[in-house]
């Protein structure tokens, strides 16, 4: 096992963390249901989990699709899970399927034999916990792989943005002189771009033939590239505060070379402030990712996301409560946890350690 | 300071050098032209010392410094005092009677009646003497059964009541208050020129005649290719200006123009359909069309062009009358004071319309205003119409008339809000999926056919629309006989989807259930829309696809956004509806011929193997959106143009229309077979409630509003007092085919 060579600075700045409870125990339960949320095929899921079928068994939640024809029906696409359970309980032929907690995936359109024809109330019998919504989708499944893909995307969004600050800052900082000067007045003047209005034009003159991956990923790189400048400040302030230490003379007259410096000086010593930032940027980033949704500007339909439930919700409030209140209560508690997060990194690493933080 | 200074001077120089030239040229008596003699005897009245400034030195100022400038120079010289009249404004028209033809005379002096027209114009009229004639009064042949309409039965209730504010709403705020050219074929029209400007002769909505508009009388020629019209002597524009006779020729100056830029209304509106029109006094003029046909009477009505305003068009059109409406003839006039940008258009009834007192117009248009406000979310508009702030809502979506506005509903209950259904008989708005056949892979017709079989629009017209709408079969449903009488939209089927799918080379299955190709391309088709409230009919057709192996991605854009790509062609497949004219026939030349794909002319696209040629230019802005180009749909559209006879229109439309079915590049959607709508019981409507061929609730203007009832309505609501015991729920199946 690798031992962790920790700095004790840094070992008691983490069991500060850890005495702090409330941010403790949200960043463990948003990271267990990260994990969960990226195992979701394996809890909701229209593909069932284990098949046994004429003595094989089947495993059919991360393997290939696999056709009706092959369990015996009469059809060619994919098999319906469900309708196979029922089909074998039946014909008590001694096969069997298991299926996950929630059989329903966030683009299956539950459209059964009976009058369903969207907004289906929550339905413990049908599994649908949370109801349906307009097209017959189960709420929890596009709730769960919505929040998947949000988190993604705000994580892969922080370590961008985080990375392009960091590169810039630094440079700025520890560069100095006109480098500095000019870089400075570049982020002002790129931070003087409107950020959402900026996306918004951007991604409605995307090319519609880029597929959802290329899209996606083109809408963080737009929102990275419209919102790395905030970061840089700090970055860019700090180095020039640990530049002028002692420590860092010492190197450069043992002849380390600048790089070094930077990276193996500078900026561990840095990085604690920007620490402090990530919980919000988080925040920040899964808030506008549902606003750009909600607005129409986010990921291409129908993938599930939570601006395009709240969409709906805010749409049917009458007729459909259901779809506001869970994506409404679930981005609240997100959100919340993250701050509450944020809230205890930004004390546990607070130099004057018995403030509190407002 | 010294630089505007000089700036200022240099101006006055300017101005006082161009004010001794005119003064100059003045002396010259022959460039001088003899003071107007006005039409109205007060002027005559008045010592003359009108003169006006010579045409020459006019256009020489416009050219030199632009025309603001020329005009500029005109005010100015006027507002000192020295009164003149510009050429470029309204002259006398007392000439009726005139009878000399030709466009100029042996001296090169305009006609009597074109004596207003720019040199441009006038040049354009010379130069097409073919298609601008001027003729006398005896050319008009003698015996001709001239109509008036008298016969046919107003449609409009004698109980409408003029006053109120309509309020509506719009998705988008209009790019342009102009009605041709760029960007100006958006939704906002209907209120200015569609619903609201008079052509010369209206269809009757309820029977097959017609029904006077600018045009008091009309006679169909001999021929049965020209038409006579005399206007309506009391047609006026809003701005006061008399409708001229001289304006249709006007119209295809205009129409003709490449400077509106709108290439499909040149074509129109071109040499090859418009023969020629003649005029023949103040108040007569003819229309040819290139063939006769059945209902010549209407496509010969066209409407006239202000003159007045327009003048003569240059490159400057498009930017010049981007928020300028021209005049209108309808009851309904923007003035800009009254556009408010980005939030609300609000169109004001002219005070003495002229045709207030005709019959068929003195029950119609009657809210004294209509406020058309941006609501940019169709469920918003919704809850601001439960609001009361709109007075109508279109409840044709399943979801709005069972469960958003269910019979149930309180104000339905209790009787403010009425939910109405009206079936009427009118060819359906084309809702359909048009397949780009240039774009690739869907240049493959068995991909296009496998594209059809893997639409499951049953499943659609079933769960998400709960069987109200009925599926549309043809590209041309709703014509009567010359609708296919068998022809059915090909339906869902997985084998057969696949069996197309893989004659085309996609025949394996790839992981994650989408054919791929033997090169190992996935068969993604992209469908374009902008509208967002059919999204859910498109995700359940995209996850229906999914089972015949064919992935569909979803592009929706805003409106404008979405409009701009398919005009330019860029689209794979585009979901859209366009409102089908209420005609007696369906027309091909423009979704179907290949004219209208690309850009070069007639058959020099193919081979002589009858195949598309490769590198052609595609041709943007048309209504070819499924890039159609075959030789034999071409060559059977140029011949079902050219014909007259309705037995063998309807012969070869039957024959269109299955050709079309067979190059399999548009995917009918659904129909409904009435109107349904809610709104607020202060807008009433006649007993029958619109005529037949009504398409929309506003399209005839027949419904009216009662202020009082209003109020009482708003103050029972406020009280949560029912003024109904009955929900108020109307069903007029009195044009239910049956």
């Amino acid at each position: 096992m690798i031992r962790l060579k920790l700095n004790p600075l840094t070992r008691k700045k983490l069991s500060r963390f850890r005495s702090i409870k409330r941010g403790y125990w949200s960043l463990l339960f948003l990271l267990s249901v990260y994990l969960v949320s990226l195992g979701a095929e394996l809890f909701v899921n229209k593909k069932a989990l284990v098949v046994f079928y004429e003595g094989n068994f089947f495993f059919p939640t991360y393997a290939d699709q696999i056709s009706g024809t092959r369990f015996g029906l009469d059809y060619s696409y994919e098999t319906n899970y469900r309708d196979l359970k029922n089909k074998f309980k039946e014909s008590q032929s001694g096969n069997w399927v298991i299926l996950p907690i929630v059989p329903y995936d966030p683009y299956e359109m539950d459209y059964g034999e009976e009058e369903a024809t969207g907004f289906s109330s929550p339905n413990f019998e049908k599994s649908h916990f949370l109801g349906t919504d307009k097209t017959e989708r189960d709420v929890l499944a596009r709730l769960l792989y919505g929040f998947r893909i949000a988190m993604t995307f705000a994580i892969s969004y922080l370590l961008l943005t985080y990375l392009l600050a960091m590169g810039v800052g630094s440079l700025m900082g520890y560069a100095g002189g006109k480098i500095d000067m000019v870089g400075l007045r570049f982020v002002e003047i790129w931070s003087n771009v409107p950020f959402l209005y900026m996306v918004i034009i951007l991604v409605s003159v995307m090319p519609g033939w880029w597929g959802v991956g290329w899209q996606v990923s083109s809408l963080l790189f737009i929102m990275v590239l419209f919102s790395w400048t905030g970061m840089t400040y700090y970055v860019r302030a700090s180095i020039y505060k640990e530049k002028a230490r002692e420590y860092v003379a010492a190197a450069r007259v043992i002849g380390a070379s600048p790089t070094r410096i930077v990276f193996r000086h500078l900026l561990p010593n840095v990085i604690s402030t920007l620490v402090t930032f990530a919980p919000f940027t988080i925040a920040a980033a899964i808030s506008s990712v549902t606003a750009l949704d909600f607005l129409g500007y986010g990921l291409p339909p129908p993938t599930p996301s939570w601006g395009e439930l709240l969409k709906q919700g805010v749409n049917n409030l009458r007729i459909a409560p259901w779809i506001v209140t869970s994506t409404v209560s679930a981005l609240v508690l997100t959100l919340t946890l993250v701050t509450f997060v944020g809230e205890a990194v930004r004390e546990a690493f607070d130099p004057k350690k018995f403030s509190t933080y407002e | 300071m010294n630089n505007t200074q000089n700036l200022k001077l240099k101006k006055v120089s300017v101005i006082s050098l161009f004010l001794s030239l005119f003064l100059f040229s003045a002396c010259d008596s022959n460039q001088l032209k003899p003071p107007r003699d006005n039409s109205s005897a007060a002027d005559e009245s008045e010592p003359s010392h009108k003169f006006l400034i010579d045409r020459k030195l006019a256009r020489e100022l416009a050219r030199e410094f632009g025309k603001e400038f020329a005009q500029e120079f005109v005010r100015q010289m006027q507002e000192s005092n020295t009164s003149l009249a510009f050429p470029i404004q309204e002259k006398a028209n007392n000439q009726s009677g005139t009878s000399v033809p030709g466009i100029v005379d042996q001296e090169g002096k305009p006609h009597p009646l074109l004596e207003h027209c720019a040199e441009d114009v006038i040049e354009y009229y010379k130069k097409n003497a073919d298609c601008f004639i001027m003729a006398t009064p005896e050319d008009i042949p003698a015996g001709l059964n001239w109509q008036d309409g008298t016969k046919e039965r107003e449609f409009a209730s004698p109980a409408a009541k003029k006053g109120g504010t309509w309020q509506v709403y719009m998705r988008d705020f209009p790019r342009t208050l102009r009605t041709i050219g760029p960007d100006a074929n958006g939704a906002f029209r209907s209120y200015l020129l569609d619903y609201n400007a008079l052509g010369l002769v209206h269809a009757h909505p309820n029977t097959d005649g017609y029904y006077p508009g600018l045009a008091k009388s009309w006679a169909v020629a001999e021929d049965g290719a020209t038409v006579f019209y005399r206007l309506d002597p009391n047609a006026r524009y809003s701005d006061g200006n008399k409708v001229r006779v001289s304006d249709y020729f006007f119209f295809l100056y205009f129409m003709r123009n490449k400077h509106i830029q709108a290439p499909w209304y040149n074509d129109f509106y071109g040499k090859d359909k418009f023969k020629k029109v003649t005029i023949y006094n103040h108040d007569t003029l003819s229309v040819s069309f290139y063939k006769a046909k059945p209902d010549i009477v209407e496509r010969a009505s066209i409407r006239p062009k202000p003159e007045h305003f327009y003048f003569e068009l240059d490159g400057e059109f498009l930017r010049k009358y981007q928020w300028k409406p021209e005049p209108t003839t309808g009851a309904y006039v923007v003035y800009p004071r009254n556009v408010d940008k980005g939030k609300s258009v609000t169109l004001v009834r002219q005070k003495d319309w002229w045709a207030d007192s005709k019959k068929f117009f003195r029950y119609r248009f009657n809210p004294d205003q209509i406020k058309v406000s941006v609501i940019r979310d169709y469920n918003k508009a919704f809850e601001v119409f439960l609001k009361g702030d709109l007075d109508m809502f279109g409840l044709s979506k399943s979801e709005f008339w069972y469960k958003k506005l269910p019979h149930e509903h309180p104000l339905v209950a209790n009787g403010y809000l009425t939910k109405v259904t009206f079936y009427n008989q009118t060819p359906p708005p084309s809702y359909a999926l048009r397949i780009n056949s240039q774009q690739p892979p869907l240049d493959n017709l068995n991909i296009r056919k496998g594209f059809h079989h893997a639409i499951n629009f049953d499943l659609v017209l079933e769960k998400v629309f709960r069987g109200d709408f009925i599926r549309m079969n043809s590209v041309a449903d709703g014509y009567g006989a010359r609708s296919h009488p068998s022809i059915r939209a090909r339906e869902f089927s997985v084998e057969k989807a696949k069996s197309c799918f893989a004659r085309a080379g996609y025949s394996k299955l790839g992981p994650d259930g989408i054919l791929i190709n033997a090169v190992g391309q996935k068969l993604s088709i992209e469908v374009l829309t902008s509208y967002k409230h059919f999204e859910d009919v498109l995700v359940v057709l995209k996850e229906q696809a999914k089972k015949a192996g064919l992935e569909i991605k979803l592009k929706m854009l805003e409106p404008t956004a979405a409009w701009k790509v398919a005009n330019e062609k860029n689209h794979q497949v585009f979901f859209s509806a366009f409102n089908s004219f209420v005609e007696l026939f369906p027309r091909f030349w423009e979704p179907f011929h290949s004219d209208n794909a690309y850009e070069e002319a007639g058959n020099s696209k193919y081979t002589d193997d009858g195949l598309l040629k490769k590198g052609l230019t595609t041709k943007v802005s048309t209504n070819n959106f499924t890039q159609t180009a075959d030789k034999e749909i071409d060559n059977l559209i140029v011949l079902y143009r050219e014909e007259e006879d309705l037995a063998r229109i309807t012969e070869m439309s039957h024959q269109l229309i299955e050709k079309i079915h067979e190059h399999a590049a548009w995917v009918p959607g659904w129909k409904k077979p009435w109107l349904r709508l809610g709104h607020w019981n202060w807008i009433k409507f006649p007993e029958n409630w619109g005529p037949k061929e009504s398409r929309d609730y506003e399209e005839f203007h027949v419904f009216w509003i009662e202020p009082k009832e209003k109020q009482r309505i708003i103050n029972a609501k406020k009280e949560g007092k029912p003024i109904s015991t009955e929900p108020s729920v109307k069903i007029y199946d009195r044009y239910l085919p049956k």
